[in-house]
């Protein structure tokens, strides 16, 4: 008996949650148009601040900060930073998407700084209007056929990074036999699937190779790099791992140089006797035209440990606050009013020529990769 | 079984005489208190007391966080309600559980996207999940049947790596991309869009399951099942069939973290290989040792706390109340006469601006820093905490040696404060400690809070095994010598 | 048949499995000892890589070393190795002391809740972002011994020789020493041997010194020969060394260094010819799978592993 009225009890709640749950309206319908009074206005940060990237997230984290105090000082406003950890994880990110999209104060958001990210928060900013302006976020489906229509980023995507780098192996490496290595990321496979393809239609041989993202030691898998192998190409994230690889390369004879991408370029960290790396914003320390800023930033932060990653950032903080600023000219502002003041942006940047972007949200015209020289350890940009 | 200590009872079937005795002369605490007080309520009273604050949270909050942490939530409890089937009441440590909750999510992505090409309604996907990783559950355990405790840890640890290297590189799972395409839910024809339809479904999972498992648990199966826990030997020697009800314990748990597998990947619209981490079995080990291992109210009180806990130690915003709340609750739970965390707490705020006077005397530069805390009580305690100037990098690490150093010299102390025998000196210890503490506490994990979490939850497995290993609400087992 | 590359594999394998064979013996003793898996070993030898990092930045960095090379390896080793001596002996006493007669899941738990405390503590200290020793830079990689196309860097004859120096001497610590007899004495039956009068809790200490310090070393042996380190690569070579420990016959000294030598290669051969021995199906991703595989294989055919004996329950 007191079993049989348990169950019957059972089936009542659940009968009602189902219902309710199907009956349920989408809130994204219901909310409000955001209004912001302007004078309380956060640019929300999506990136890894802790987690195995979590020095790419602190690094943009530093000079998104540096960007905000030197805008408020020279234009009056009072922007604030709020912090959006994604501990490179996407469930981590969804959530703190929707804290953001919860938070009136939050204008725009700066990230996701990794495209995992912007994948699974792209969606939830487009349908709260918010804009998304990405310092990092490289991989192409974040702009093809436009899935996320408040997403912009200042920087090329790997559609430009795949050719470029295709382009500069075979053509000025004139490299005819190549390793590429990915490290089973979701940055790294599907590059090194578009660079391996590109290689092969033109008659380049390919091996491919596989690490996994927190390995440190290489050398078995250098063991199968052919002597005849010229250019070995590493998709990842970690600049020691690239180092370690060009370092086993050489301690087994063999003449293959290391190609690193993004996540290679440090050069306080990757320093082989020959190398390449290809990154997606150029490092402004070697940039003659950007001392002032490098002095600046230096002040700010007081040990400058910053390479590539953080100036793009800085550039996305600031097309943001002057967007967000603009369309705050009439005392309030929507965040649709600011994804509008947004594709209107025709900036001067740090990093490049004026950031402009194009229907997709992408930069005009698409930008181009920075591709450095390495030798004994001293950077040297060739492109 | 309820011991009431007021009036003398008879003798009670099926349990020791010594052991009955033993818990009259056990001291007790307020959490034993507690859990006297939970035994004696009724199953349908603990019910309602369960799911009522879950059904109408929905109608509190306006927020789509809040509500998301809500769906987020249930999820992890559906996932301590599973794991406690293995760990609390057969006493198997299987540390492949969160593979079962992947499987689930990668199931659902292969019946539910665009990439699958498929919409399976959700009455019919989520049973027919439950049941594929119920079998695979079976699967898994039945190799492992044979092994003993700590090599059945460690062989389904490999299981969760092979699922994680085969996840991670098959091209079938789109490696580490992860399926980003999953379709919503959808229950007799209608699509569930909204955050609080996905809600109330997942409350509808844990009101199902919550029920199904509290019957199972009255059940011969349910009571076997302890008995093997309790003694293996024994058990067999009854003729219970140990092999076999261990393998239906790893079905039972592989299939609700099916379920909550095959919720989570449409609520988040997404699957990825990086989501079922060590990090989340470890955390979901938390919750179901916090709450009390065995106690199906025990884990789900558990999972809310540890979850909510986290999300609010997320940012620097509300971590500060949480700690000082925690630490100052937990001086007044725990210390005896009543007057003593008082006294403590005074002497430690004593000593304090005795210290901060000091410092502002001899070096200045050791006063002058700003914590990264947000909220008021950081900015209270500012004036009385030593924040030294630049003790903190702008990439949120210790910048000297003596910011590590602090850090470890505070393991150090609150360790051997555990040794200190005599409960005067242990107080008077005290006071420095927790000054220390609090500094550390303004300086360093402050400034990370999400990694500063997870130190936590290390240290509360640690320190909840040594001192109340049966957690919150968990019954003490008894060891007959 | 490429004969390079097989002595070239042999080499890589024989390295890392020498590291591998310094985690199982701490394994190997403890787990002899207590009968309990300590889940924390392989962030033992994290913590010790650290140490290690920090002995060569305060001596001057890779690049300009106070010291002589030599010097400056050993102290980093005898640093390591005390300081993960002195936080294996902490583990033991708060962490698994309290738990002697608790049921067996407890210390494990335990051990996990150390395990997450240890790395996260050190991500909090010191970041994410892998820490570089630099050793490229302490010895250049060309130098070392030639032989014919083969070329062995130095650190890595180095790495193995150091293994293979502890493991002699922890060998004769069991076999000649009064330690080791009590320590032997205290794995066959605890309360037998407490009743010969040996101090059961001091042999336990120290046992977790010495596997603890050899972990701590091995750490910083990694950190040489590989070049980085960072805070989750203990759960790597903990798992590893676990799994040297099973094949070996756990309690086995020379079951420990054997397996560890086999997993350390059977790792360097997979990752060198999986993908032909497969026609190019799986790739050196898969690599992983095969020590994988291995441990599971073992656990359910051979239990006690090649050296160990099989457990006769008593009731």
């Amino acid at each position: 008996m007191r079993k049989a009225l348990f169950v019957v009890g059972l089936a009542g709640l659940v009968a009602a949650a189902v219902v309710t749950a199907a009956v349920a309206r989408p809130a994204a319908q219901a909310a409000p148009a955001q209004i912001a009074a302007c004078t309380n206005v956060s640019l929300g940060f999506l990136g890894p601040l802790t987690g195995p990237a979590g020095f790419l997230g602190q690094e943009q984290l530093s000079w998104l900060r540096f960007g905000v105090q030197k805008y408020n000082k020279a234009e009056g406003t009072r922007f604030k930073v709020v912090l959006g950890d994604t501990q490179l994880k996407a469930p981590v990110a969804r959530t703190v998407a929707r804290r953001f999209v919860s938070d009136r104060n939050v204008m725009a958001v700066i990230g996701g700084s990794e495209s995992q990210a912007v994948r699974v928060s792209g969606k939830l900013f487009q349908a709260a209007s918010l804009a998304s302006v990405s310092g990092s976020a490289t991989a192409i489906d974040l702009t093809k056929g436009r899935p996320y229509r408040t997403f912009f980023r200042v920087i090329p995507n790997d559609a430009i990074q795949g050719p470029d780098i295709i382009n500069f192996v075979s053509r000025n490496l004139k490299a005819r036999n190549v390793v590429i290595i990915d490290s089973q990321d979701d940055y790294s496979v599907p590059l090194s699937s578009a660079i391996a393809r590109g290689l092969r239609a033109r008659n380049v041989n390919v091996g491919r190779e596989s690490v996994a993202a927190d390995d440190t030691d290489f050398s078995s898998v250098v063991a199968n790099v052919g002597s005849n192998v010229t250019v070995v190409i590493f998709a990842t994230q970690v600049a020691t791992a690239a180092n370690t690889l060009s370092n086993q390369l050489r301690e087994q004879g063999k003449r293959a140089i290391v190609f690193g991408t993004d996540g290679a370029y440090s050069p306080s960290q990757f320093k082989p006797r020959s190398g390449y790396v290809s990154v997606f914003a150029p490092d402004l320390h070697f940039d003659p035209r950007a001392r002032a800023v490098i002095r600046e930033y230096r002040r700010f932060v007081s040990k400058d440990t910053s390479g590539a990653f953080g100036p793009a950032t800085y550039m996305a903080g600031w097309v943001a606050m002057s967007a967000i600023e603009r369309a705050c000219a009439d005392g309030t502002a929507t965040r649709a009013e600011v994804v509008r003041q947004l594709r209107r942006t025709n900036s001067p940047s740090i990093i490049g020529p004026n950031i402009r972007f194009d229907a997709k949200g992408d930069l005009r015209g698409g930008g181009a990769f920075v591709i450095y020289r390495i030798t004994n350890g001293k950077y040297m940009a060739i492109r | 079984m309820s011991t009431g200590s007021q009036s003398p009872e008879p003798p009670r079937i099926g349990v020791d005489e010594w052991v009955a005795s033993s818990e009259g002369r056990r001291a007790r605490s307020v959490a034993d208190r507690l859990q006297e007080r939970l035994e004696r309520t009724p199953a349908a009273a603990k019910l309602v007391a369960l799911a009522l604050p879950f059904a109408i949270f929905p109608l509190l909050v306006d927020s789509d966080y809040l509500k998301q942490v809500g769906i987020d939530t249930l999820i992890f409890v559906l996932l301590a309600l599973g794991l406690n089937v293995a760990v609390g009441w057969v006493g198997l440590l299987d540390l492949g559980f969160v593979a079962f909750f992947g499987l689930g999510a990668y199931l659902y992505a292969s019946v539910a996207s665009e990439y699958a090409g498929r919409h399976w309604e959700a009455q019919f996907a989520v049973p027919a999940i439950a049941t594929a990783v119920a079998a695979a559950g079976f699967l898994v355990g039945l190799p492992s049947r044979r092994l003993v405790g700590d090599y059945l840890a460690i062989v389904t640890l490999f299981f969760l790596q092979i699922w994680l290297v085969v996840l991670i590189n098959a091209s079938f799972t789109r490696g580490p991309n992860g399926i980003s395409d999953i379709y919503p839910l959808k229950l007799f024809g209608r699509e569930i869009v909204s955050l609080s339809g996905y809600y109330y479904v997942t409350f509808a999972a844990f009101v199902v399951i919550v029920s199904f498992l509290y019957l199972l648990g009255r059940s011969r199966t349910g009571r076997a099942w302890r008995a093997v826990r309790e003694d293996e030997l024994a058990a067999e020697l009854m003729t219970m069939p140990v092999n076999r009800l261990k393998l239906m314990a790893f079905a039972v748990g592989a299939g609700i973290a099916g379920v909550a597998g095959a919720l989570f990947a449409p609520a988040q619209g997404a699957v990825f290989p990086a989501s079922f981490d060590i990090v989340l079995l470890i955390t979901v080990y938390a919750m179901v040792v916090l709450g009390g291992a065995g106690s199906l109210f025990g884990v789900t009180v558990g999972a809310v706390v540890i979850n909510a806990s986290l999300e609010a130690l997320r940012g620097p915003d509300d971590a500060s109340w949480l700690f000082y709340g925690v630490v100052v609750l937990a001086l007044v739970l725990l210390m005896r006469p009543r007057w003593l965390p008082v006294a403590v707490l005074g002497a430690t705020a004593a000593f304090g601006v005795v210290v901060h006077e000091i410092a502002e005397q001899v070096r200045p530069s050791l006063v002058s820093g700003t914590t990264f805390g947000t909220a008021s009580v950081d900015r209270l305690v500012d004036s009385w905490v030593l924040v030294p100037e630049g003790a903190v990098g702008p990439d949120g690490l210790p910048a000297g040696a003596l910011a590590r150093l602090a850090y470890i010299g505070l393991i150090a102390a609150i360790l051997a404060l555990t040794l200190i025998r005599s409960p005067l000196w242990r107080a008077i210890a005290l006071v420095p400690v927790l000054y220390l503490t609090f500094c550390v506490w303004e300086n360093i994990l402050l400034a990370q809070p999400a990694v500063a979490r997870f130190v936590l939850i290390g240290a509360m497995l640690v320190a909840l095994m040594a001192v109340r290993p049966q957690g919150l609400f968990g019954k003490q087992r008894v060891e007959v010598v | 048949m490429d004969w390079d590359k097989l002595v070239q594999l042999i080499v890589n394998g024989l390295t890392l499995g020498s590291v591998y064979a310094l985690v199982a013996l701490g394994f190997s003793m403890v787990y002899g000892i207590l009968k309990l898996l300590n889940l924390a070993h392989g962030d033992v030898l994290m913590v010790g890589a650290f140490m290690g990092w920090g002995v060569l930045g305060w001596l001057g960095g890779a690049q300009d070393p106070a010291v002589a090379v030599w010097l400056l390896i050993v102290l980093m080793i005898l640093v390591a190795m005390v300081a993960g001596g002195f936080l294996g002996v902490a583990i033991e006493r708060f962490a698994y002391r309290p738990l002697r007669r608790a049921p067996r899941i407890a210390p494990l738990i335990s051990a996990l809740g150390v395990s997450f405390f240890i790395q996260n503590s050190v991500l909090l200290l010191f970041g994410a972002n892998f820490r570089s020793y630099e050793s490229f830079d302490l010895v250049d990689v060309e130098v070392g011994v030639s032989w014919g196309p083969l070329n062995i860097w130095i650190l890595r004859i180095v790495v193995m020789a150091a293994a293979l120096a502890m493991m002699l001497a922890l060998w004769i610590l069991v076999t000649r020493t009064k330690l080791g007899k009590a320590m032997r004495a205290t794995a066959f039956d605890r309360e037998a041997a407490a009743m010969m009068g040996i101090d059961v809790d001091r042999v336990i200490v120290k046992t977790f010194f010495i596997g603890s310090a050899l972990a701590g070393a091995a750490g910083v042996l990694v950190g040489l020969v590989f070049g980085s380190i960072n805070h989750f690569m203990g759960f790597g070579y903990g798992l590893k060394g676990f799994t040297a420990a099973v094949v070996g016959g756990i309690g086995s000294i020379p079951g420990a260094m054997f397996g560890g030598l086999f997993i350390g290669l059977a790792e360097a051969f997979s990752v060198g010819y999986i993908e032909d021995l497969t026609r190019g199906r799986l790739g050196s991703a898969f690599s992983d799978l095969v020590v994988f595989l291995i441990l599971v294989i073992f656990m359910l055919v051979r239990p006690q592993g090649i050296f160990g004996k099989p457990e006769v329950k008593k009731v």
